[in-house]
């Protein structure tokens, strides 16, 4: 099979995965949140002395951490120029007292978007709502018919895997580019670091799914395929999550972590094999620069500051899984009788 | 046209996994071997359960023989290029749902590697044909099962195919219906195609088809023209299909 015919079959079954997703509603769905959720930040605004921060001024001006510091009464005795102002939500049906400036509010925003909405929330109720797309496609009656044509069963799994990432990416696309675009346009704020959020919530969709594509291709179950891919995105994050606080548990102190040892060795082994959906929220919010602004999850802070987090290797491990997974998945297909 | 046959299964078997976890057998075709000429409309028949649909799918490589082999056009079945020259119409087909008439047509047509304009001239063409030409934007969703067997015949022929493997064609059709199954066997059987045709309709079969293969427990009971078939070996005289494939069926194995 050359790589005209690969490509031509590509196509033609991502097209089909579009029909397939506006037929069930789903891209409508999904559309429709992302409207939502545009609509929300087109609600907001900043009120007041949203440009406290003066030309040149470091970003560090006000302590963030600090308690006592962070009051603003003290700091205004001691001649530092405070905020008054507010972000407001809902064309100004709500009105939140700006935290430190406003940038910082959007940022937060942005963040609460980012890794709260979409790349949790939204990965999960992706990978949800695509799960049923394969075994509908693998459906014996339905499959034996488009195995009969002269494609490699390999090829058309592989259609339909790009097809359901490119409707994810699409509308990955829509949420964080309309988001943005209307962040930008309510408050004046355009950061442009927020568009990262597309190819970093696409590989982590992708990833996730080729779980899906082995279960589907094992049990054509939509069932089997929604409460496993639930159940794997759960048990990876809680790997993933388990390691950094084994590292950070040993980094702070080596002697009072519970792991060592075999348990130790088994902890990495499963971390370096499965997906990694904890590491794509740091991400995330490195891409975001949101230790800048917040404090991280003490476990991920701490990881990071051991020199224990990998991105380059992160990405590429739980990319190599989702290879291996599919490669598995299309000999699957290929042994199975219709 | 090449004189290679269109199909040949040498001693063809094949078991399931029956039972617990699978770990049992059980066999469906038992040696297997015959083979259909270029032109010929070849009859696959027996009782139910008998192997024939599971014979169909090992042609087109839906299913893997346990042991044996099979071509097509003389070339092994493991060459899928070869399935461009096959139409296949599925005995319960599902299509998918969401798509339109001539939306079905335009997918398989592409994925039999037909050029898209060529696509464009015969969708209509063979919508016409099959009697859905009005229905042709609506969603499948909304097709009768009538109407989803014209459609599955219409997409058996998008790719002007040398063989048509025709698997219980006429299952849920009126009789208007019915007359063009046997209308287009006909009319491809003057133009020389090859089709395998698997059916119960046997008055149908006994007009239409030069030979057969009878099937009975996944063993081939027997094989050869249909004269040959209702022509009552012990005294000459020639019987009724239906008669003929009855004492087929009872008669015990060899």
């Amino acid at each position: 099979m050359n790589l005209p015919v690969v490509i031509l079959t590509i196509r033609w079954m991502v097209r089909d995965t579009f029909r397939q997703a506006l037929a069930s509603g789903i891209f409508w769905l999904m559309l429709g949140a992302s409207l939502l959720c545009i609509l929300f930040c087109l609600s907001a605004g900043v009120d007041g002395g949203s440009q406290l921060r003066h030309s040149g001024e470091p970003p560090e001006f006000l302590p963030k951490k600090h308690a006592d510091l962070s009051k603003t009464t003290p700091a205004a005795q001691a001649g530092v120029e405070v905020i008054r102002g507010d972000l407001t939500l809902a064309f100004g049906a709500l009105r939140l007292p700006l935290g430190r400036d406003a940038e910082d509010s959007v940022r937060f925003l942005q963040l609460l978007l980012a890794g709260v909405v979409a790349d949790a929330a939204g990965v999960l109720l992706a990978l949800i709502w695509t799960a049923s797309f394969l075994p509908t496609f693998l459906d014996p009656n339905a499959a034996a018919v488009m195995f009969s044509k002269p494609v490699p069963r390999w090829a058309l799994l592989l259609g339909k895997y790009l097809g359901v990432v490119a409707f994810v990416g699409l509308q990955a696309t829509v949420f964080v580019g309309g988001t943005w675009a209307a962040l930008g346009l309510s408050t004046g704020w355009w950061i442009p670091e927020y568009l990262w959020c597309i190819p970093a919530l696409l590989l982590h969709f992708a990833v996730m799914y080729s779980a899906s594509v082995l279960l589907a291709t094992l049990t054509r179950s939509p069932v089997a395929c929604v409460l496993g891919s639930v159940f794997f995105w759960f048990l990876c994050w809680g790997v993933d999550y388990g390691r950094h606080a084994m590292v950070a548990m040993q980094y702070l102190d080596a002697n009072s972590s519970p792991f060592q040892g075999a348990a130790r060795t088994m902890v990495e082994a499963a971390y370096w094999i499965l997906p990694k959906p904890a590491d794509f929220s740091i991400l995330l919010q490195s891409l975001l620069h949101a230790g800048d602004h917040f404090a991280a999850i003490p476990a991920f802070d701490t990881v990071q500051h051991a020199g224990a987090f990998h991105p380059e290797m992160s990405i590429l491990s739980s990319l190599a899984f989702a290879g291996v997974v599919f490669v598995v998945a299309t000999r699957q297909l290929g042994h199975t009788d219709y | 046209m090449s004189n290679l046959p269109v199909a040949r299964f040498e001693g063809i078997a094949k078991s399931f996994h029956a039972g617990w976890l699978g770990r049992g057998t059980l066999p469906a075709l038992t040696d297997v071997s015959f083979q259909i000429d270029p032109g010929e409309v070849f009859a696959l028949l027996g009782p139910n359960r008998a192997g024939k649909t599971t014979l169909v799918k090992i042609l087109l490589s839906l299913c893997r023989p346990t042991s044996g082999r099979v071509t097509r056009f003389g070339q092994p079945s493991t060459n899928l290029r070869t399935l461009e020259r096959v139409g296949y119409m599925h005995e319960s087909q599902a299509f998918p749902r969401y798509l339109s008439a001539s939306g079905l047509l335009e997918f398989y047509g592409a994925l039999a590697f037909i050029p898209e304009p060529e696509i464009r001239r015969r969708v209509p063409k063979l919508l016409e044909f099959v009697g859905l030409a009005d229905r042709c934007q609506e969603p499948i969703a909304r097709f009768s099962k009538g109407m989803i067997q014209r459609l599955g015949l219409a997409q058996a022929l998008i790719n002007d195919p040398d063989l048509l493997v025709l698997d219980e064609p006429t299952e849920g059709l009126d009789l208007v219906a019915r007359r063009l199954v046997f209308d287009l066997v006909a009319e491809r059987r003057r133009q020389g195609r090859t089709i395998l045709l698997v059916s119960h309709m046997l008055t149908e079969v006994e007009q239409l088809c030069d030979r057969a293969a009878v099937l009975v427990g996944g063993s081939l009971r027997h094989l050869g023209s249909i004269s040959s078939l209702t022509r009552n070996p012990a005294t000459g005289e020639v019987r009724c299909l239906e008669e003929a494939l009855q004492e087929l069926f009872a008669r015990p194995a060899a």
